[in-house]
C-alpha cells in the first residue's frame, strides 16, 4: 500500500527508491513498469513532447527485478537475441557478446544454457536483457543482488552509461547502490 | 529502432517456444504418451472387429476424437503455465507486444496439435481398420479442427496460468468450450470416412471454420486483458 | 443511521403471482394432447427455467463486458450474481427436462441438442465459479472471469443454433413454428406466458438482492482499506 506519490524523472538524474523491506519499493517499480495498475493516479512516459502509449512501453522500458527470470533452456546469447527480436531489433552477435562481457560474463559461458549458470551469472544475463534494446527508461530493482564486487562495479558502470540518456530508477537497500542516486525517495513502512 | 511487425515478433516467440520445447520435450512427451496410451488401450480392447459394421462410422470417429482431445489437453496449457512457473512470464510481459505472445504461442500449440494428429490418425486407422473414403476431406477437418482447438485452448491456458495454473482447472474450463467443437469435428470426420465426395465435409467444415474465426477474434480482444492483468 | 425503509410491496406481488401460476399450471390449463397424461404440465416450469438460465447468461455477458471496459467491481458483482442464478436455473431446467424425458420417452437422457445445450451452459457456469474460486485477488478474479465469460459466450451459439440444424431433435417443435403462428392451445399459452413472467420476476428480484448485498460488501471493504 503506497500513499500519495508524484514526481518526474528525466534522463541525467538517477532516482533511488530506498526503504526497509516491505515498504513497497518493488511495488513502486512494478507500477512504474506498468505491471501493476495503481488504484489511483497514473504513470506517463513522454518522448519528444508526446506521450508514449502503454502498448508501446515494452519497446522503451528496460526492467530487471528479483522476481523475473530469463529462459533456462536457452543460452545467454539466444536469450538476448530473443529479447532484441521482440522489439524489432536484429542484434548482432558481436554486440551481444560485448554487452555480456561488459557485465562480466566470460565469452566461453555465452553458449551454455542459462539453466547451468550460477545465480550471479543469471543476474548478469537479466541485466543484459534490460539494456539490450537501449531503452529510454531503466528500472532496476536490487540490481547488484547475487553479484560479487566485480559484478557490482559492472552494474555501476552500466548505470553511469545510461545516466545521461535514460531515466533511471533504482530500488535498493544497498548503501553502495544508493550512492548512485542524485535524487531519492524514502519509503517507510 | 526500426519498426517491426507483429508477424516477426510472433515468429520470434514461436521460435523460442519450439527451441525450448525441443530441448526439454516435456509437452511432447506428455501429449504423445497420453495419446498413444489411450490409443493402445482402445485398440486393444476394441480392435478392428468388435464394433458392428453399421455403428462403425460414428463410433470410430467419436473414439478418435476422444483420444486426440485427451492427448491434447495434457500438453496445451504448458505454453503459459511454464512461463509462470519459471518466472519468465514477467520478463516476457515487459518485453513483448501481447498479441505477438498470443500468436507465437498459438502457433506452437497448433504445431503440437497437427503433429499429434499426424501421429495418431494413421495409427488409429491402421489399428482399428478405419477406412476413410475421403482422405482430403479428413485432412481438411483435421487441419481446421486443430486451428479451432488451438485457439480456444491457448486462450484458456492464458487464463488459468494467471489463476492457479493447475491442469484440473484447465480441463474444467476447456470442456464446455470444446464440446461444441468436438461435436462438429466428430461429424466432419464421420462424413469424410463415409463419403468420397469432398463436399460431404463442408457443413461441418463451415461450423469448424466459423468457430475458429469467432474464437480468434474474441482472443484478439481478450488476450491483452488476460495477459496484462 | 439508516432510516427504516418500508418493506417493498412487489416481492409480495411476485409471491402471489407465482402461487397463481402454480395453481393454473395444474388446474386451469388443460392436459396437452399427444403427451403422456399430465406430464406436459412440467413445460410451464421447464421452459421458463431454461429461459431464465439463458437470460442470466446474457446478463452475465453484459456485466462482464462492462467490467472489461470500466473496471468497476460492481459490474463484476453483477456478473457473479447473474451467474449464480444462472447455475441454479440451469440445474433446475436440466432436471425438469430430464424428468419429462423419462416420462415421455422412457429414458432420463437422450442427447437431444437442446438438452445438451442446457447441460453445457451448466458446465460453463460451473467452470466460471471454479475459476473464480481459484483467484484470491479481486481485480484479477474479475478480469479473468469476465474474459472467460465472453469467450464462453461466443462459443455457445454454435451449440444452440448451428448443431441442431444438423441433428434431428427430440424436442417438441418450437411453439413459434415456420408459419409464424402460435401452435398452442390458448389457455396453455396464457399459463406459459404467465410462468415466464413470474420466473423472470423471480430472477430479477433475487438478482437485485444479490447485487445490493455485494455492493454493501464492496463499500465496506473499500472503506476498510482507505
Amino acid at each position: 500500500m503506497l500513499a500519495q506519490l508524484s514526481g518526474t524523472v528525466e534522463p541525467g538524474r538517477v532516482l533511488v527508491v530506498a526503504g526497509p523491506n516491505g515498504s513497497g519499493k518493488s511495488t513502486l517499480l512494478n507500477i512504474l513498469a506498468g505491471v501493476i495498475r495503481p488504484s489511483r493516479g497514473e504513470v506517463r512516459y513522454r518522448q519528444d513532447e508526446g506521450d508514449i502509449p502503454r502498448a508501446r512501453w515494452f519497446a522503451h522500458l528496460g526492467v530487471a527485478a528479483p522476481d523475473m527470470a530469463v529462459y533456462d533452456e536457452l543460452t545467454a546469447v539466444e536469450n538476448l537475441m530473443f529479447f532484441a527480436r521482440l522489439r524489432g531489433l536484429e542484434a548482432r552477435l558481436d554486440s551481444i557478446g560485448a554487452l555480456l562481457e561488459e557485465l562480466g560474463l566470460a565469452a566461453r559461458e555465452h553458449g551454455r544454457y542459462v539453466g547451468t549458470y550460477s545465480s550471479g551469472m543469471k543476474q548478469r544475463v537479466k541485466l543484459a536483457q534490460a539494456v539490450i534494446h537501449e531503452p529510454g527508461v531503466l528500472l532496476l530493482d536490487e540490481p547488484s543482488s547475487n553479484l560479487d564486487t566485480a559484478g557490482h562495479d559492472a552494474v555501476a558502470r552500466l548505470v553511469d552509461r545510461f545516466r545521461s540518456r535514460a531515466a533511471v530508477a533504482v530500488a535498493t537497500n544497498d548503501p553502495r547502490e544508493m550512492a548512485w542516486g542524485d535524487a531519492r525517495i524514502e519509503l517507510a513502512l | 529502432m526500426r519498426a517491426s511487425s507483429l508477424l516477426s515478433e510472433s515468429l520470434a516467440v514461436l521460435g523460442k517456444e519450439l527451441t525450448s520445447e525441443l530441448r526439454s520435450r516435456v509437452a511432447l512427451n506428455a501429449v504423445g504418451l497420453f495419446a498413444l496410451t489411450t490409443l493402445i488401450a482402445v485398440a486393444y480392447q476394441i480392435g478392428p472387429y468388435k464394433i458392428e459394421e453399421a455403428d462403425r462410422p460414428h463410433l470410430l470417429s467419436a473414439l478418435l476424437w476422444i483420444i486426440l482431445f485427451f492427448g491434447a489437453t495434457s500438453g496445451l496449457a504448458r505454453v503459459f503455465v511454464k512461463e509462470e512457473d519459471a518466472r519468465t512470464a514477467k520478463t516476457l510481459r515487459l518485453a513483448a507486444r501481447p498479441l505477438a505472445v498470443f500468436f507465437g504461442k498459438l502457433g506452437f500449440n497448433l504445431i503440437l496439435l497437427l503433429g499429434l494428429e499426424s501421429l495418431v490418425v494413421p495409427l488409429y486407422c491402421a489399428l482399428m481398420s478405419y477406412t476413410v473414403e475421403s482422405v482430403a476431406g479428413l485432412a481438411l477437418v483435421m487441419a481446421c479442427g486443430a486451428v479451432a482447438m488451438a485457439a480456444s485452448s491457448t486462450m484458456v491456458a492464458a487464463i488459468i496460468a494467471r489463476a492457479s495454473g493447475s491442469g484440473t482447472l484447465f480441463a474444467i474450463l476447456t470442456v464446455p468450450l470444446a464440446l461444441p467443437l468436438l461435436v462438429v469435428l466428430i461429424q466432419g470426420t464421420k462424413a469424410a470416412a463415409t463419403s468420397a465426395a469432398l463436399a460431404a465435409v463442408f457443413p461441418a467444415l463451415r461450423a469448424i471454420v466459423s468457430l475458429a474465426g469467432v474464437t480468434l477474434v474474441a482472443a484478439v480482444y481478450l488476450f491483452p486483458v488476460v495477459w496484462h492483468d | 443511521m439508516t432510516e427504516r425503509k418500508r418493506s417493498p410491496w412487489w416481492p409480495w406481488v411476485l409471491f402471489a403471482w407465482m402461487a397463481l401460476v402454480i395453481w393454473a399450471a395444474f388446474f386451469y390449463a388443460p392436459a396437452a394432447k399427444g403427451f403422456k397424461g399430465e406430464s406436459a404440465r412440467i413445460v410451464f416450469f421447464h421452459v421458463p427455467q431454461a429461459w431464465v438460465a439463458v437470460l442470466a447468461f446474457c446478463v452475465n455477458l453484459i456485466a462482464s463486458l462492462r467490467y472489461l471496459r470500466r473496471r468497476d467491481l460492481v459490474d463484476d458483482a453483477r456478473a457473479a450474481a447473474a451467474a449464480r442464478l444462472g447455475l441454479v436455473f440451469s440445474v433446475l431446467a436440466t432436471v425438469t427436462g430430464s424428468l419429462f424425458a423419462k416420462v415421455m420417452w422412457g429414458s432420463f437422457w437422450n442427447w437431444d441438442p437442446r438438452e445438451v445445450s442446457i447441460a453445457i451452459l451448466l458446465l460453463v457456469y460451473a467452470a466460471y465459479f471454479a475459476l473464480r474460486e481459484s483467484i484470491p485477488d479481486d481485480e484479477r478474479r474479475a478480469s479473468l472471469s469476465s474474459s472467460y465469460a465472453v469467450l464462453a459466450f461466443v462459443t455457445m451459439p454454435f451449440l444452440v443454433f448451428v448443431v441442431p440444424r444438423i441433428y434431428w431433435s427430440l424436442h417438441p417443435d418450437t411453439l413459434i413454428n415456420a408459419r409464424g403462428s402460435i401452435d398452442m392451445e390458448s389457455r396453455m399459452f396464457q399459463v406459459l406466458m404467465g410462468a415466464l413472467a413470474g420466473f423472470t420476476g423471480l430472477f430479477s428480484w433475487l438478482y437485485t438482492l444479490d447485487v445490493r448485498l455485494a455492493r454493501v460488501g464492496l463499500k465496506r471493504r473499500q472503506s476498510e482499506e482507505s
